[in-house]
């Protein structure tokens, strides 16, 4: 063992009796050839590497971030509690100081999930990483945390869940949207009124290889870490940006990933998605494992490496190397523009959400109200194509006198109109309601 | 009622049991069922010597009768391994991407070549044959004649092993494959599994022609059969190619003598109470518990399948000390016998002793060594006795509960097993060892559940040895991607077509097992298969299926041979 070794913490969870679908990528052996690579390394055998049993997550777990419609238990199945609760084995093992580090190696994903949830979009259900972030908040009092998604596709979930939430830094690299699912993740989307520049996405050009994102690791995401200091650092881990990812365009390497984590230090580790289940991701989990025992990755290299790996071209430098400059300008040198609300402005957001694997349609108008104090009262209306129409409210932690009236407020008035479903979700006091009012 | 003993007919069959332990070596000879001798010798520093003087007891105790059947278990292997009497072995192996395979390194001239296979057991890189050739000469250079080859993933593909073993060119006396040695994945641990097979194989050689002199000398011709760390046995003769598969069995002949000697219903607890140390172990429905990988061999991990078993410091002859921050404290030294039999030091025997429990030595000694831990503890020397037996039952009790916690966070993979949740929570414990019941009342205490001494529980290693049948595992992978299908302990490899099914590999699998016990030594024809692990997963590119990958475990599981009647519980 190696000085700069860490003790790790590995949640392993291939659920191996669960798929989407048959043929669907998010299926039984997504992760069966990445525990062959674990298993023939020896990994677990290491004095460092501690192996955990998963645990399902509750309802409880669940209700701290999401609006379920109708219910959670409509929405989740065993696989997305499982997947949850793997995460929350990870959470405890590191603030109980059992490890220094852990990975949660789980299946499914859940980055793409939001606040409101009607079905499944993007392969998830339950946004897993943001109920262990909420889950930290109220077991061990954790308040800053940074959440940086190194998925290949936006990690859209998890930028709505707190794009109001001025404690959770939220940092995406990926797959520039006009190319590629969900379609979202631009410079401009940098945070609500109460949060604005603590949601910072960079999107790269397709092709970006293990220089151009060395290059936004040390130029934007370790400066915003340093600026942010944030208690705990959390890596959504997908690993689809892999030169032999089937369903992405990208050009990053196993021992690209390993080197990233090396350097991030997450505290916890999450997997996303990541598709090429035979090529990529046995070596590219192996790496990032061995990255966070402090393992020598030297020898961490995909057998078609030398055959397939191209070095990203001078144009697709050019262009990473103006994002990164104009980046830097706005985030690091906080140089967007100053809001013009006054505190106690509500202010009106309306959207459109796809649900892609459950085809489901979905509009939201959003309130939230302008506040220096808090988070601010947040308010959902939501009406989906399955017929539901439920308006949620949401009160933040450390929420001010002002947003909690104003949130109870909405949260009255909603009884009288004619919703599916009326959800509050007191986060300061731990408060979780859902009215099903009568139908006429 | 009258009772018939069949033993009484002149040419009965007897079984001969034999277990060499630490300080003692038992041996017990069964008839119909029975225990009709035992014997304990000491255990000399020469192993052959050990067993030429407890075969000629046992057998000068034996009621007219025939050996049918003869079962030991030895320290050959473990000696060997701890005591660091291995042959000069090369390794050559070779790895391609993830640890750096020079951290595997082991034995004298250990060497990596280039090559890979991948985690399916298609070729990744060729086998650099200039690497590997030299690789041999500089192992044939330092005057080495035996030599251990092993690839990555060699379980789902021998191809580079065997070229290995044919460019390797002549001079070598012993050649071990790692593929041979499991079915499993663990590329460390295959190295030094092979490493030790390779090295042993000398040594075991001669134990094994030395074992069958004495048995000529004393006139048996019957099967005889070595303990293996799982609890079943192997044919002496056919345990050459895989000596160390022999080595680390005590632990599993006590928690065999329990199988044999106690019901053990539902599920059970083990305990076999030594002088230095405790052994602890669980039976689940009948089935001992099994390591996930395999045994530990002094510093090597290994791939050899074992019975789950943990050892703690804690026994008869555990040194006894009051420690003024601490308190009481057992173990986990042992510093000489118990002061009632001349040791330096108070033990937990002395306070059995002290106590009544048990009738050994110099009463007064062991008073003596108890008067010493009162005064520091500031009670009479009878409640100073009462205390070191409750905080020896607390500290194996602790040890319990570690173990049964270790055990039942054992990680899962699949939502059926999450929400199973299947809890190993014993009901009752069985007690073995020399000073198991004399313990039994405090360690009832301590855990909250009934023990049972079973009726010869001081040589309950010895009847384990004897009446352990034959084991063996086959993996099987089928590929139909790839096109082949490897069952890797038999070397069996074979192309397959694409719509190869489940059923064709539970035969295919059920034949190889039968193989296996063949060649391991097995003469009965009834096998009593346990399929461990049934999976089929598609393979699946651009959302259709290319193929499937069909994974099976299947084994003869740790049991009593047929012959042995198995204990009902009392009415």
């Amino acid at each position: 063992m190696t000085s700069n070794s860490r003790r790790t913490g590995l949640v392993f969870f291939p659920a191996f009796d669960w798929a989407i679908s048959p043929t669907h990528p998010e299926r039984e052996e997504r992760l069966l050839y990445t525990q062959d690579q674990v298993l023939e390394e020896g990994l677990l055998d290491l004095d460092n590497i501690v192996e955990y049993r998963v645990r399902p997550a509750s309802m409880d777990d669940i209700r701290r971030v999401h609006f379920c419609v109708p219910d959670e238990e409509s929405v989740t199945t065993e696989s997305h509690l499982i997947s949850a609760g793997g995460c929350l084995v990870a959470a405890d093992a590191v603030r109980k100081g059992e490890v220094d580090n852990a990975f949660a190696l789980v299946r499914p994903p859940g980055h793409h999930a939001m606040r409101v949830v009607h079905g499944n979009r993007g392969f998830c259900n339950i946004n897993i990483e943001a109920i262990m972030v909420e889950y930290l908040r109220e077991t061990y009092g954790v308040r800053r945390v940074a959440i940086v998604d190194t998925d290949c596709h936006h990690g859209d979930g998890t930028q709505d869940i707190y794009w109001h939430d001025p404690n959770t830094l939220f940092i995406s690299l990926h797959q520039d949207g006009r190319t590629i699912y969900p379609g979202t993740g631009f410079p401009d989307e940098l945070g609500g009124p109460n949060a604005m520049g603590a949601t910072v996405n960079i999107p790269l050009p397709p092709k970006t290889g293990e220089e151009g994102f060395f290059v936004v690791m040390e130029e934007l995401v370790m400066p915003l870490l340093e600026k942010f200091r944030p208690e705990m650092v959390i890596n959504s881990a997908g690993q689809d940006n892999h030169f032999s990812d089937p369903i992405t365009d990208m050009n990053f390497s196993a021992r690209g990933y390993a080197t990233l984590n090396a350097r991030l230090q997450p505290d916890i580790a999450v997997l996303e998605g990541g598709y090429a289940v035979e090529s990529a991701l046995p070596y590219v989990n192996v790496g990032i494992i061995m990255a966070m025992a402090g393992l020598d990755t030297r020898c961490v290299k995909e057998p078609n490496y030398d055959r397939d790996y191209r070095p990203q071209s001078p144009s697709v430098t050019q262009n990473i190397d103006r994002l990164t400059a104009r980046l830097r300008h706005v985030f690091l040198e906080g140089k967007y523009e100053a809001p013009t609300h006054t505190e106690g402005d509500v202010l009106e957001r309306k959207r459109e959400i796809y649900y892609d694997t459950d085809g489901i349609f979905e509009k939201q108008r959003e309130l939230i109200r302008v506040c220096p104090h808090c988070a601010g009262a947040l308010a959902i209306e939501s009406a989906a194509s399955t017929g539901n129409h439920i308006f949620a409210v949401r009160i933040p932690m450390e929420v001010c006198e002002a947003c909690r009236r104003t949130a109870l407020t909405w949260f009255d008035q909603a009884s009288q109109n004619a919703f599916s479903h009326i959800f509050l979700q007191d986060r300061d006091r731990g408060r979780y309601e859902r009215i099903e009012p009568k139908r006429k | 009622m009258t009772l018939t003993r069949k033993f009484d007919a002149p040419e009965a069959p007897l079984i001969l049991g034999l277990d060499v332990g630490g300080t003692q070596t038992d041996a017990v000879l069964i008839s119909s069922g029975d225990i009709v001798a035992f014997t304990k010798t000491p255990t000399l520093d020469d192993l052959t010597a050990t067993l030429r003087g407890a075969v000629g007891k046992i057998m000068a105790e034996a009621p007219d009768g025939r050996i049918v059947r003869l079962a030991f278990s030895t320290t050959m292997a473990t000696n060997a391994i701890v005591q660091d009497r291995l042959d000069p072995t090369g390794m050559i192996v070779s790895a391609g991407p993830g640890m750096d395979p020079e951290g595997f390194s082991v034995g004298p001239s250990y060497h990596v070549v280039p090559g890979c296979l991948d985690h399916r057991g298609f070729e990744a890189m060729p086998l650099d044959r200039e690497a590997l050739e030299s690789a041999a000469d500089r192992i044939r250079e330092q005057g080495i004649r035996t030599v251990g080859l092993v690839s990555k993933f060699s379980t789902r593909n021998p191809r580079h092993e065997l070229l290995m073993k044919d460019w390797v060119g002549g001079g070598f006396d012993h050649t071990a494959l790692g593929h041979r040695v499991s079915g499993n994945l663990g590329f460390p641990r295959r190295i030094a599994t092979t490493y030790l097979n390779a090295a042993l194989h000398k040594t075991h050689e001669g134990f094994v022609l030395a074992v069958l002199r004495i048995l000529e000398e004393q006139g048996i011709e019957a099967p005889r059969y070595l303990l293996k760390p799982d609890g079943g046995t192997v044919g002496l003769e056919q345990s050459l190619d895989f000596p160390a598969q022999t080595a680390q069995s005590g632990p599993a002949a006590s928690v065999m003598g329990a199988l044999a000697l106690d019901p053990c219903s539902g599920t059970t607890l083990v305990l076999d109470v030594g002088g230095t140390t405790t052994d602890i172990a669980v039976i689940y429905e009948g089935a001992p518990l099994l390591e996930p990988l395999g045994v530990r061999l002094g510093p090597y991990l290994t791939l050899i399948r074992s019975l789950q078993t943990r050892s703690v410091g804690i026994g008869g002859d555990s040194e006894v000390r009051v420690d003024p921050a601490h308190g009481l404290r057992i173990g986990p030294m042992r510093v000489g016998p118990p002061m009632a039999l001349g040791g330096p030091a108070p033990t937990p025997t002395d306070a059995m002793i002290v106590l009544g429990l048990l009738e050994a030595g110099d009463r007064e000694a062991a008073q003596r060594a108890m008067e010493g831990i009162a005064g520091l503890l500031g009670t009479g020397f009878v409640e100073a006795a009462r205390a070191v037996l409750d905080r020896t039952a607390y500290l194996v009790a602790e040890s319990v509960r570690a173990f049964l916690y270790f055990i039942n966070s054992r990680p899962v993979y699949t939502i059926r097993e999450v929400l199973e949740d299947v809890t190993i929570e014993p009901t009752r414990m069985v007690l073995m060892g020399g000073p198991a019941a004399q313990l039994s009342a405090p360690l009832e205490q301590a855990l909250g559940i009934p023990c049972s001494v079973p009726p010869h529980a001081e040589v309950a290693n010895a009847v384990g040895a004897a009446v352990s049948r034959i084991t063996s595992e086959v993996t099987l992978q089928a590929d139909t991607g790839r096109g082949s299908v490897i069952i890797p302990e038999v070397g069996l490899q074979e192309l397959i077509d694409s719509d190869f099914s489940m059923e064709q590999g539970l035969a295919m699998a059920r034949r190889a097992l039968q193989g296996a016990l063949i060649e391991a030594g097995e003469t009965q024809e009834e096998m009593q298969v346990t399929v461990t692990e049934q999976q089929c997963f598609s393979m699946i590119e651009g959302f259709s299926r290319t193929g499937r990958n069909i994974r099976l475990k299947m084994c003869v599981a740790p049991g009593l041979i047929p012959e042995w009647p198995s204990r009902r519980p009392f009415p």
